[in-house]
């Protein structure tokens, strides 16, 4: 069947059947390979991404059901930041970073990076709607990502920090 | 597999199709898409009723409330009568799964699945809600302990689906109490839950509810430690007696989570726990 939906702002028209889930249409049809697959079962959130503003796991959303919606994914975010020339300085184009990946950076929260995406989807998702979260409210957040290498402590700290990046954008 | 997918637009053409041979009904697909890919099931027609605005509603008919079967978790918490009337529902969401989850997963989809430790259901055998099945003969209401067959199993019959949930509002007198024992605080299947609606004055117990998760075939209302508690005081003795009675009133199994004894040892300590915060407030 034939789905029409808007990925990062650009609107994509795709064959696609029901075994196809959103994270292969992703990575596989559209080569945004940003997102992970983990689990492939809900478990582990390394494959997050915003479906109509909200976190979803990619791997349990069947590619027919985003007909005529909006999701953004990791590649997406960093033009959406908007002091995004603040950031890109130096970097050549497409090397930009969001204030969240920008915090993730330079708090250390990165390692080996695999379950990184989906942590940065969902510290947006919280951050869209809850700019100054205290840290119950982070850790809540993120109870459906796992990280197998920092311990978290690090990206709680990248979370925090990215929340005053954002604030002082606005 | 080979399955096709419709999104449907009408409850009419839900019907129609969920007659045909191999159709299965999808929504937020948390826990279809799980069991698809693993082989568990292999639907021939994917009817997706996600979006259909029928079913994603919640309303407040005098005395009760009606869920719709595509309602996600998420909206329920943000739901401003639901958190007025229903706080146990609240704390009990807000414990499962997470997030990602809770944007996709709805109430319907976790009774259909009718896993023994679903949760979600223990709020709603303490609230006696109903669910609303709609086949093409029409529509029947059956009480969610009816509901439950077994693991698994669910009394909808063929070409049938649930349309919404039905609770009664409780008397905003009984406190919410929700207790969930598991390995990871997110996500995990739990290893047994208690949840309670509790009305006590003092040390008198003027109504208890009782329901456990995870520690019988389905969740079950704890009835012999709720008559026997009805309309008295907590000593010692009484609770003791309900711990006992805690004991035998689940039969669960061991699995890889836990043993059947560790379960319900979990559950006659967590009814022994209620009635003892009940002393020491
Ligand atoms: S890959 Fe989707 S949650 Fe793990
Ligand atoms: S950085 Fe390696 S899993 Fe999180």
């Amino acid at each position: 069947m034939r789905i029409q939906f808007i990925v990062n702002g650009r609107q994509v028209e795709r064959e696609t059947n029901a075994e196809t889930r959103l994270l292969d249409l992703l990575r596989e049809d559209l080569h945004l390979t940003g997102t992970k697959e983990g689990c492939g079962e809900g478990e582990c959130g390394a494959c997050t991404v915003l479906l109509d503003g909200r976190a979803v796991n990619s791997c349990l959303v069947l590619a027919p059901q985003v007909d005529g919606k909006e999701v953004l994914t990791i590649e997406g975010l960093a033009p959406l930041s908007k002091s995004h020339s603040r950031h890109s300085t130096g970097r050549a184009k497409g090397d930009e970073l969001h204030p969240i990946q920008q915090a993730f950076v330079e708090k250390g929260a990165v390692q080996c990076g695999f379950c990184t995406p989906g942590f940065i989807m969902s510290t947006y998702a919280l951050l869209e709607e809850n700019p100054s979260p205290n840290d119950e409210e982070i850790l809540s957040a993120l109870e459906g990502n796992l990280c197998r290498c920092t311990g978290y402590t690090k990206i709680i700290e990248a979370v925090r920090y990215a929340a005053k990046l954002m604030r002082e954008e606005r | 597999m080979g399955q096709q997918y419709l999104k449907v637009n009408s409850i009419e053409e839900l019907l129609v199709n969920l007659d045909k041979p191999g159709a299965m009904v999808l929504c937020g697909g948390t826990d279809l898409v799980v069991k698809m890919r693993s082989g568990l099931l292999s639907p021939e027609l994917l009817l997706d009723i996600s979006d259909l605005p029928e079913l994603r509603e919640i309303r407040n008919i005098g005395s009760k409330i009606e869920i719709g079967a595509a309602v996600t978790q998420s909206e329920l918490l943000a739901s401003e009568i639901v958190r007025e009337r229903l706080p146990l529902l609240i704390t009990v969401l807000s414990q499962l799964g997470c997030v990602q989850i809770r944007n996709r997963g709805t109430l319907g989809g976790n009774l259909v699945n009718a896993s023994p430790a679903a949760d979600s259901a223990v709020p709603l055998l303490l609230f006696d809600a109903e669910v609303i099945l709609t086949g093409s003969q029409g529509e029947r209401r059956l009480a969610v302990k009816d509901f439950f067959r077994g693991p698994g199993k669910t009394a909808l019959s063929n070409g049938e689906f649930l349309r919404a949930v039905l609770i009664p509002l409780p008397n905003p007198k009984l406190s919410p109490f929700f207790h969930k024992i598991g390995r990871r605080k997110a996500l995990t299947i739990a290893i047994a839950s208690l949840g309670a609606l509790l009305h006590v004055e003092g040390d008198l117990i003027h109504e208890v509810r009782l329901a456990a998760g995870s520690v019988a075939p389905t969740p079950i209302r704890l009835r012999r430690v709720e008559e026997r508690a009805n309309g008295k005081r907590v000593t010692a003795s009484l609770i003791e007696e309900a711990r006992k009675l805690a004991r035998q009133s689940v039969s669960p199994i061991d699995d890889i989570r836990a043993s059947a004894d560790y379960r319900r040892t979990v559950i006659a300590d967590l009814v022994a726990h209620l009635f003892e915060g009940v002393l020491h407030v």
